[in-house]
């Protein structure tokens, strides 16, 4: 008895005690600067429901990674910067470049000098002024830390910050960079007090111009932005939201079935339907600049035969990927870029003929059909993908054997190969996704020779000479016209010779409560709340 | 006793150095490069090696390790590859949330079990024995993944009192305990059962109801005392694995643990994170263990603590 007791005795006192420093411990770790004024956070375990009206709460499907806007990589982490802070120029609803902080800018025609005029009256949340000089801190601290995800994309290329007057400065790249300009909207401008004085606070407390400032962060649970009054911008939001990282699909979904949360991103395909008809939500979808695509490996055999890769892009339905796979969202892909990236040319689609991929197999050597090896990750949808290629790949005779893989296996097996000749990938289901504006993501580090693995992404090892001389050129000169001509060509040119089985472009689905307005997807995945409203 | 216990913590020194060496070693071979990770998918060559760099990653393991200890031992955790915070922010927020719903769901699953154990047993082949087999063997049945999908259908979409997920108050702990506690109490629940009857077969029991002692004081002082030490053991051990988070429970219930964070580490190789998480586990691990020990001599005094 003595015994029993002791132990029911040990466990509620241990229970007990736990719960009494509940408060103290859960404590989040990342808090504003104490100078902040308002004192809404202060000991706020009751985080926002429904019925405040002014607290916006949604729900996403991943962890945040860093607050960090020079060195982000994730797009939720992303979403909640682009709330907070604002670049020179930045992405409109479509994803295309708009001015933001910069009044107005030009480029030299090399593409090699960039001048901006600096908005005036704006300030940083931290009451510092935003002008050259900020921008130039900015810039320069990019431009000295190699460590950053920004440095290695564009702003290594950076060789000179001047500034010509408290509102213009002229920034010079060593060498023409295509997506410079996209470059400048996705780096974020931040307080240069912070960036000189608290710089290991950045990941975890930023702070910029945009019209909402940090709140808290409780890693792994929320994190929130608090509307910011002084706002350059002005306009009428909600006065705070409220971000959490509910990665179960059916939990996110509960969670805008009972108000929980007012906004869910994204929304699982096979919910759609279910959440349409429920009362007070609606689901909405955008097109998405994310290309699925079975990469072919044409530096080996069988697949260096370029019959043998239109003869794989003949047996797939596109129609019937989108249904299996994609839950009936999203459209073909219907070039070797997304419909809404910049310079985008449509090309007539690989429609299924099975007859054809069989007489082209037939024709390469293979009138028996083969044998190979699909790699993909572990992700049930990729396993989904897979089987419907190797279902489809036997209609004309090709016996497609499966391999997942962890991604950091995967991708230690795909990017440990020194030379193409090493590389032991045959086929990789995959998808990529660059922002709208930024042509070159989406095309050089996909088929230019220079980007064979390890280097960069172009893991169907395509290699041509001509379409090299394209993609270098288009990304050196400010011609519109030219580009749009090379850009023309280089799709023509590549769809035609189908380094990929190209599948689908995504949709974008999120949820939102019907009382809400202003809570926007852009084709990246990026949430837009700048103007959101609970009515 | 309390040399024992004293002995017993400076012996754990050298346990952890194994570990930490062993899952040093481990996470440093598996297949998966954090610098591309890092980098990201559209990285070029050049821009992996300077985030390796930056990392330090591109020293020879020997000194990674030695680095590593060299900050441990100055209470250092180092800083998080993915999200360049130290990793004792990333664990502060976790480690308390894992560690009550642990107790909770524990508490409750150890007192129910014991409870359904004790009735199966002596009730053995009656109506409240197989009902409460049903309960154990439906309670380790369920996966969790499912048991926590039903409970947030139908305590939080179709009834709206509990909280889908996330960690507000109380309240947020009890769907998730329910769900990680199901299988405890019903492991403990056939446990104490078994044990039980085992017990009861004793000559020690016969001896007691032959001299005329109540039924009750045999069983609770008698057959259940003796009966707790195997039950003690599978409580410890279940405590010992809970005490490093529930991936399946925490992913269900968007609960902020330190399950999802170690899965999260793991995915991304985020080599400090795993390695002090893993450190952090065994530490608990083996402090439950002696917990458990000391636990057999309250149970049963013939059992002797060598010190």
């Amino acid at each position: 008895m003595k015994g029993l007791k002791n132990f029911i005795f040990l466990f509620a006192m241990i229970f007990v005690l736990a719960a009494c420093s509940n408060d103290d411990s859960t404590e989040p770790v990342n808090e504003p600067a104490k100078e902040s004024t308002e004192s809404s956070t202060a000991g706020d375990s009751n985080k926002p429901t429904s019925e405040k009206a002014q607290e916006l709460v949604i729900a996403v499907n991943e962890n945040f990674i860093s607050m960090d806007p020079h060195n982000t990589g994730d797009t939720n982490s992303n979403s909640v910067q682009a709330a907070m802070m604002e670049g020179l120029l930045g992405f409109d609803a479509e994803g295309q470049i708009i001015k933001v902080l910069a009044e107005d800018y030009t480029i030299s025609e090399d593409t090699m000098t960039y001048i901006f005029k600096l908005k005036q009256g704006v300030t940083f949340h931290d009451g510092e002024a935003f002008n050259a000089e900020a921008v130039k801190t900015n810039i320069e601290r990019i431009t000295n830390d190699s460590s950053l995800r920004l440095y290695s994309r564009g702003f290594s290329l950076v060789n000179g910050v001047e500034i010509l007057g408290e509102y213009e400065i002229k920034v010079t790249l060593s060498e023409p960079y295509g997506p410079m300009v996209t470059r400048f909207a996705v780096a974020k401008m931040m307080s240069p007090k912070i960036i000189k004085e608290s710089i290991e606070d950045i990941p975890k407390n930023p702070v910029g111009t945009g019209p909402y400032k940090f709140g808290k962060w409780v890693q792994g649970d929320y994190l929130e932005i608090e509307r910011f009054d002084e706002y350059w911008g002005g306009g009428d939001r909600v006065d705070k939201v409220t971000f959490k990282p509910v990665p179960e699909n059916g939990s996110r979904v509960a969670m805008l079935k009972t108000g929980e949360a007012h906004a869910i991103y994204p929304v699982p395909a096979q919910n759609q339907a279910e959440l349409s008809n429920t009362k007070d939500v609606k689901v909405n979808s955008v097109p998405s600049t994310i290309a699925r695509y079975v990469s072919l490996n044409t530096f080996s055999k069988p697949l260096d035969d370029i019959r043998v890769r239109q003869a794989f892009n003949y047996a797939v339905d596109k129609d019937a990927f989108l249904k299996v796979v994609n839950s009936g969202l999203g459209v073909p892909l219907d070039s070797i870029i997304p419909s809404k990236t910049l310079y985008y040319k449509q090309q007539q689609v690989y429609n299924q003929d099975i007859e054809k991929g069989k007489a082209l197999l037939a024709e390469a050597g293979y009138p028996d059909g083969l044998e190979i090896e699909i790699w993909g990750n572990t992700n049930s949808d990729t396993m989904k993908g897979m089987q419907f290629i190797q279902q489809q790949l036997k209609q004309i005779g090709v016996t497609v054997i499966i391999k997942s893989m962890e991604e950091a296996t995967l991708s230690d097996e795909i990017y440990g190969a020194q030379t193409p000749e090493e590389a032991k990938l045959k086929m990789w289901y995959v998808s990529w996704s660059s922002y709208a504006s930024d042509v070159t993501n989406a095309t050089k580090p996909l088929f230019h020779s220079e980007s064979f693995p390890p280097n960069s992404a172009n893991t169907a090892y395509y290699n041509n000479p001509e379409t090299d001389k394209m993609m270098d050129e288009a990304n050196s000169i400010s011609d519109e016209a030219r580009k749009t001509e090379l850009y023309a060509n280089l799709q023509d040119t590549i769809y035609k010779d189908a380094p990929w089985i190209f599948l689908g472009v995504d949709e974008i689905l999120y949820g939102v409560r019907s009382n809400v307005s202003g809570v926007i997807v852009n084709p990246t995945g990026g949430l837009d709340v700048a103007n959101a409203k609970i009515n | 006793m309390l040399k024992y216990i004293v002995k017993r913590i400076v012996e754990m020194i050298p346990i952890l150095i194994v570990v930490s060496i062993l899952t040093f070693l481990f996470i440093h071979l598996i297949p998966g490069d954090p610098a591309r990770l890092v980098a990201g998918k559209d990285a070029t060559l050049e821009e992996v090696e300077n985030v390796r760099k930056s990392l330090g990653l591109d020293k020879p393991i020997i000194m990674q390790y030695f680095s590593y200890m060299k900050n441990l031992v100055s209470g250092e955790l180092g800083t998080s590859l993915t999200t360049g915070l130290p990793v004792i922010d990333m664990f502060k927020t976790r480690f308390m949330p894992s560690i009550y719903l642990t107790f909770l769901s524990m508490f409750w699953a150890t007192i129910l079990g014991l409870l359904i154990g004790i009735f199966s047993a002596i009730n053995k082949n009656k109506w409240p024995d197989y009902l409460g087999m049903v309960t154990a063997v439906s309670g380790i049945s369920l996966p969790g993944f499912w048991l926590g999908l039903i409970l947030i259908q139908i305590f939080s979409v179709t009834f709206g009192i509990l909280p889908t997920g996330g960690l507000n108050g109380f309240s947020s702990y009890i769907l998730p305990s329910i769900t990680l506690g199901a299988g405890i109490m019903s492991m403990i629940a056939r446990f104490t059962r078994s044990s039980m009857l085992e017990t009861m077969q004793s000559d020690y029991i016969r001896t007691g109801r032959a001299k005329g002692l109540k039924e009750r004081t045999v069983i609770v002082q008698h057959a259940l005392r003796n009966s707790l030490i195997s039950v003690v053991t599978v409580a410890g051990l279940q405590f010992g694995f809970l005490l490093g988070g529930s991936v399946v429970v925490e992913t269900v219930f968007s609960f902020p643990g330190m399950g999802r964070l170690l899965i999260d580490s793991i995915s991304f190789r985020d080599y400090p994170v795993i390695q002090s998480a893993l450190l952090l586990f065994a530490f608990e691990f083996i402090l439950v263990n002696l917990i458990v020990d000391i636990l057999y001599t309250k149970l049963n005094p013939k059992i002797q603590l060598q010190s």
